[in-house]
This record gives structure tokens, sequence and C-alpha cells, in this order.
């Protein structure tokens, strides 16, 4: 591992984790970290990256090129470059499934549906504006009402046989409406089958202005959810194929890009 | 003697003359405006964050807004009646309602306030929380700007007008918060009734009674001033104006074919500040702005000439629709994400379709521009898509269209996201849908925006690279 010097590192600041993957010249993950993001965004670029590095027995110094992305890209100082969250998980996933032609991404704060062309480069895109309903931070609150481990509720949420209708697209009015129907006796199955297609439903719709083509790469945190990929899949009527480490797809494309670019100052 | 303010006002491009033979009326503005050291500190960073005060022209603009917004503090204070109108309907109607009359301020308070209290002082919050507490209730997607013009009447920091002219043949929240004037003040409103009805696809044909509707409702409206301001609307006033007014758009024009150099001679905030002042002001502020442009003029020849710019030479271009008001920082970010912005779409001028019929009024004459190429045409979804599609089509070498729009506007952003459908298709510029507020930069997220517009930049940049 040692003998490939040419090392390059992504470091992806998140809403609710931060993470960084080591890279070398042959385009192998060396390594990869996943942290909270906490509340200091310069720690966490810090910590991530240390945790990532030891890993991979490889110092600082050895790190010949470094991008930045994700909503804290700009408070990592030692970054050469900062690149945004929508570019980076392009490169991550074109990197790793070179069919992929729509990425739907849903982080902690945020949710996006990116348009990919046939060499991988982003051709169009949306994001959530404002609202937390769409996004990973909903369905926390979601799992704290029902006292449940954020974890648990995707599998928990296919074992609905009589999925709830949540109406409401606003988190704290969904997280009212969630209350009165617990009171009215539903089932915890089919309470969050209700969250996940509401959920579903307002990314998809977002989306729509983007198009869904095939193949469908869903990535973030919230992939990990096997409930929310079904119902997505349910709503834009298309599979929808996860990467084996969803969460790190930004990080990777940061790391891919470092390459690149340490490629181009070669070359120049 | 000098005085805390003496530094900003010469930054903003005051004669030390003029600011002594005005301390009075400065004094006076200010302490309504509760304008204090402190406050030209944080303006004295804030413009020049913003604003490229290396330019005479730029920092004259500056002062030109600063002068209209004494004139209108103090209209009332100053024996004059005032007349109020909205942007950006009744704009027309208002300059020639100015030009029949001495002694009336005629002008449209919320944006001068948005480019002074926002643009200088970075203080408009105030004024917008107070517009909140009077009427206009935050999370109910009122418009910003309806919230300055109240909020500025409810803190007494602009003089209740002796009429107020509301329209919503473009805006229908104008028309509904001058009710408020109304009922708090009891100013009289004069009513121009206009039409939003059209349908998809009809523009750039429209029906001549829309026009002959709305025509009757100006000649209405000028027999209303007489009524209410004792003095006729001089129609001949519209060609003693018209000098003046070709004079300072031919000026602006050339101000816009500069920009189109590559690399783009200066920023979108400058030229905004020269654009909006012809609609926002019919005074002092016109009369200032143009002379701050024929300065402006040869400074920006000589960056053309040195191939000086705010974005790199080869950039990609993109139009946007309008700069913010209030909030000079986010057209920067959008530069600074290495855009260069030549033009903004209402800046562009398109030949509008020929008038249907000859009309003999002229609140008629008025009404057919307006609903054939002025802000008339934008209540039509479908014509708002034409035009811009058209401005695209007009402009050469845009590579991106930034359709960045007020979020709580309906006629703007209803259509927002079949537009960016409707433009690629018919153009094949890629357009990125950004929801904005012109008037409260508290409405959005600048980090998401940021996102956003990075982005964009960096698919532009890419496609460009490919072809």
């Amino acid at each position: 591992m040692k003998g490939n010097r040419l090392i390059v590192a992504g470091v992806d600041i998140g809403a609710a984790t931060t993470k960084a993957v080591i890279l070398n010249n042959a385009n192998k993950v060396l390594s990869f970290s996943i942290i909270p993001t906490g509340h200091n965004v310069v720690q966490a670029g810090e910590e991530v990256l240390s945790i990532a590095l030891d890993k991979a027995a490889f110092s600082r110094e050895e790190i010949r090129y470094i991008v930045s992305t994700g909503y804290g890209r700009r408070a990592v100082a030692f970054a050469h470059k900062a690149v945004t969250e929508i570019i980076c998980h392009a490169a991550g996933v074109s990197s790793n499934m070179a069919q992929a032609r729509t990425i739907i991404d849903i982080g902690g704060q945020d949710s996006k549906v990116i348009g990919l062309d046939d060499g991988g480069n982003v051709i169009n895109f949306v994001m959530n504006d404002k609202c937390a309903a769409g996004t990973g931070r909903f369905l926390e609150v979601m799992a704290g009402v029902l006292d449940l481990e954020i974890n648990d509720i995707g599998s928990i949420s296919l074992m609905s046989e009589n999925p709830c209708t949540i109406s409401s697209t606003c988190t704290i009015f969904a997280e009212s409406e969630l209350v009165s129907l617990r009171a009215e006796g539903r089932t915890r199955e089919d309470l969050l089958r209700g969250i996940h297609n509401a959920m579903s439903h307002r990314v998809a719709i977002m989306g729509k202005s983007v198009g869904y083509r095939e193949e469908v790469v869903f990535t973030g945190g919230v992939a990990m959810n096997m409930g929310i990929k079904k119902a997505l899949e349910d709503e834009i009527g298309l599979p929808i194929q996860v990467p084996e480490e969803p969460q790190i797809m930004g990080a990777l494309g940061a790391a891919i890009l470092a390459k690149a670019n340490l490629e181009k100052e070669f070359r120049e | 003697m000098s005085n805390y303010y003496d530094d900003l006002l010469q930054l903003c491009g005051w004669e030390i003359e003029e600011i002594e033979n005005e301390r009075p009326r400065i004094e006076k503005t200010f302490q309504r405006l509760e304008l204090g050291p402190e406050d030209m500190e944080t303006a004295d960073a804030w413009v020049r964050q913003n604003h490229d005060v290396t330019l005479m022209g730029v920092r004259k603009l500056l002062g030109a807004w600063l002068k209209e917004l004494i004139d209108l503090i103090l209209a009332k204070d100053e024996g004059k009646k005032i007349v109020y109108y909205s942007f950006p309907t009744v704009v027309r109607p208002g300059m020639l309602i100015a030009a029949s009359a001495e002694g009336t301020y005629v002008g449209g308070p919320d944006v001068i306030l948005c480019h002074t209290m926002g643009q200088i002082f970075n203080k408009l919050t105030p004024i917008l929380e107070a517009g909140e507490e009077n009427g206009l209730p935050p999370g109910h997607a009122l418009c910003s700007i309806w919230q300055v013009k109240v909020g500025a009447l409810a803190k007494g920091i602009i003089p209740p007008p002796d009429m107020a002219i509301a329209s919503s043949y473009f805006c229908d929240m104008g028309s509904k918060a001058d009710d408020l004037l109304a009922e708090i003040y009891g100013t009289p409103i004069e009513y121009v009734d206009g039409t939003m009805d059209s349908a998809w696809g009809e523009y750039p044909d429209y029906l001549p009674e829309r026009a002959e509707f709305l025509g009757a409702q100006f000649n209405q409206l000028f027999d209303k001033v007489k009524e209410v301001m004792g003095f006729e609307v001089d129609f001949k006033a519209w060609d003693k104006m018209m000098p003046t007014i070709r004079q300072y758009f031919g000026d602006l024009y050339r101000i816009f074919e500069l920009m189109q150099a590559d690399p783009v001679p200066v920023s979108s905030v400058e030229v905004e500040l020269a654009s909006i002042l012809a609609v926002a002001c019919t005074g002092r502020g016109i009369a200032e702005g143009a002379k701050a442009i024929k300065i402006l003029i040869p400074e920006i020849e000589k960056r053309v000439e040195e191939n000086m710019g705010v974005a790199e030479k080869g950039a990609p271009r993109v139009m946007i629709v309008l700069p913010s008001f209030s909030d000079p920082s986010i057209v920067r970010m959008i530069e600074n994400t290495g855009l260069a912005i030549p033009i903004c779409a209402l800046d562009v001028r398109v030949q509008p379709p020929p008038p249907k019929v000859q009309h003999n009024t002229v609140g008629e004459r008025i009404a057919d521009g307006e609903i054939r190429g002025g802000v008339g045409l934008f209540h039509s979804s479908f014509g708002t898509c034409h035009r811009m599609a058209a401005n695209l089509e007009q402009v050469k070498g845009i590579d991106g269209f930034i359709y960045n729009y007020q979020f709580n506007c309906r006629p703007v952003a209803q259509v927002s996201h079949s537009l960016k459908r409707w433009v690629e298709e018919k153009t094949g510029v890629p357009c990125l849908s950004l929801e904005n507020d012109i008037g409260d930069s508290r409405s959005y997220s600048a980090a998401a925006m940021r996102t956003r517009v990075e982005t964009f930049a960096e698919m532009l940049k890419t496609r460009k690279v490919a072809n």
C-alpha cells in the first residue's frame, strides 16, 4: 500500500455527519471514516481525516491533494479546493456505477435529485428549499416521537399492512399528525410506512423537473433505510440501486476530484 | 464642520459642498431613520464589500439614491404633496404625474428604502419587522417590498402620501397591501384595475379590449389626480419629459453594450443601481443618476480597453432576471463562483409586437405598451416564458440563465419550473431556477443558494470546455 505514494483525500462535512475517504492513484479506496459533525465543523474535518489516515496508515504530510465538500466545505482550511456536494456525489457515483443517470441523495438537512450525462457530468439538479420535510432530519424527528432508533425504522415500516396517510408536508405538522394517529391506535408499522411514503412522495415530486432515468442511484445516509428505498421505487416506478457505502459517495467524489486536480497539476 | 456621516456620504460620491449645503436635511433624515455613527461604520464596510468604490460613477449612483431618500423622507416636512406609485406597475403613469406637478413628490418609496437602508446601510430588517407587525405578518409568503412600505409608514420613517396608486395588472399583493394604507392612514388609494387573465400560448397576441380597459383605468387615474391633488395631468408633459428619459436610457444602454465585453467590466450590482433608479424615482434621484451614468461610462470604457473585469476572460456568461434590491451580496456571490453576468433579463430591449389598434388616449397608449412589452406581459406565464427565451436569443454568447425569482411573487414564482423547461427546450441554454427575495435576505439560506449556484457554475464550465 505504501508503495503507491500519490495519495489524495476527500472530506465531506454534512449537516449530520462528516466523512473522509483516502484514495490512491488507482482509484482504490484505502480507508474511510464517518463521524457526527457536531457543533464544530473545523474540528470535525480535522478529526475525520485523522481517523481515515490512521486506518490507512498514512500521515497528513503524505496526502498530496484534498478536496472538501458538503455544507462545511469552506471551513476546511487544509483542503486545496472546495467543491459542491452535488458535483462530488456525481463523481463518486459515476466512479462506482458508470450506468448511473439519476442520483437521489437524501442527507441530514437536504435532499437532491441529480441528472447525469453519459460521461457522469451533472446536467441538471434540484434541491429542496428550506424545509426539512424530505430530509434525514424529518425521519429523525419521527423516530424520536415513536421512541425508536433511526436505524430501525426502515425495516419496521416494511412490515406495515395498512399504511397511514400522512398529509402534512411540514416536519412539525407531520409530527402533530403522527401523534394524533398514534392516539387513534394505529400500529407503529403503519405509522412508519405512512411517514416513509410521505417523505418519498415529496422527494419524488421535487425530482420530476430533473426526470428519472435509469439507472437510478440512491445516496446519502437515508439510502441505508430500506423503507425509503422501497417507497421511492414505488413512487418513481423504477428500480433503485444503493451503493455499498451510500454515505461516503460525496467524500469519495471529492477524493476522485482531488486526484483529477493533482493529475492536472502534474500535466501543467 | 464635519460630522459622523461625512465620510460615508463622500464614499457615496457627495461633494463636500453638497454635504455642507444639506446638513440640516441630512441630519433630520438620519435622525428619523435612526442612523447613528455606528451605522455609518457598518455602511462603510457593507458598501466597500459589495460595490466597486474605485469607480466614481458607482459612488455617485449610490449618492443619487441617498439624495432621493432624503427628498422622500422630508417631502411632507417641506410642504410637498406626495404620490406613491407601486413597483413595478404604474411606473409610467407615475412618471407622467411627476412631470405634470411642481412641488409634488412622486416615487416608489419601498424600492428607494431597499436600495438605501438595504444596499447602503444594511439595516432594512427593522423596517421589514415593522411591516410584519402592522398587517403583513411573517410566514405567510407576503411580499417583502410591501412589508417595507407598510413598515416604513408604521415606523413614521416615510410620510403618509396624499395619494397612493395601486394596480393588480402585474402584482395582486400590492393592491392588497395598499388596502392597509387606507385602513391605517386614511390614504386615498386609486386603483388601476387590471386583468391578469391570459391564456397559455396567447402572447404575443392579446385582446385589444384589455388595453382599452386598462387604458380607461389609467385615464380615470389622471382624472382622480386632479380631484385629489388639485393639478391636471399634462399630457404634453410626456413630450417634455421624453428627451430626459431618452437620454437616461440611451446612456444606460451604452453601459449595457459595454457589459457585453469579455471579461465583463463591472459587477451587475452597479448596473442595477442605475437601471432601477430610473423606475423608482422621478425627481432628484433620476437627475443625479443621469450625471452619475455620464461619469461611469468612460470609467467602464477604460476597463474594457484594459481588459479588466469582475470575472475571468472566457468565464461562462449568465443572464439573471434582476439583482436583489436590498442585498448586493447575492449577485456578488454568483460572480464569485466564476460566472460573468453581462446583462439582466429585464434590461434586454426586445422589440415588442406591434399594437393591434391605434389608441387615441394617453392612458390607452401606456396600457397597450405595458401589455405588449412592459411589466404587463409578465402577468401572462406564457408571455414571461416567451420574453425570457427572446432575451436569451437576442443577447449573444449567453451560456446559462439563472431565473432568480421572488418566491412570494405569484406572476414570476408560479411559472418558475415550467419556465426552466420551456426556456431550455426553446433555446438550449441551461436554466437554474433560484428562489430568492429581492427585499428580504432573511428569506433564504445563503449556504444552500451558494451550493446551487456553484454547482450550476461547474456545470456551465464543464459544458463550455466540452463545446
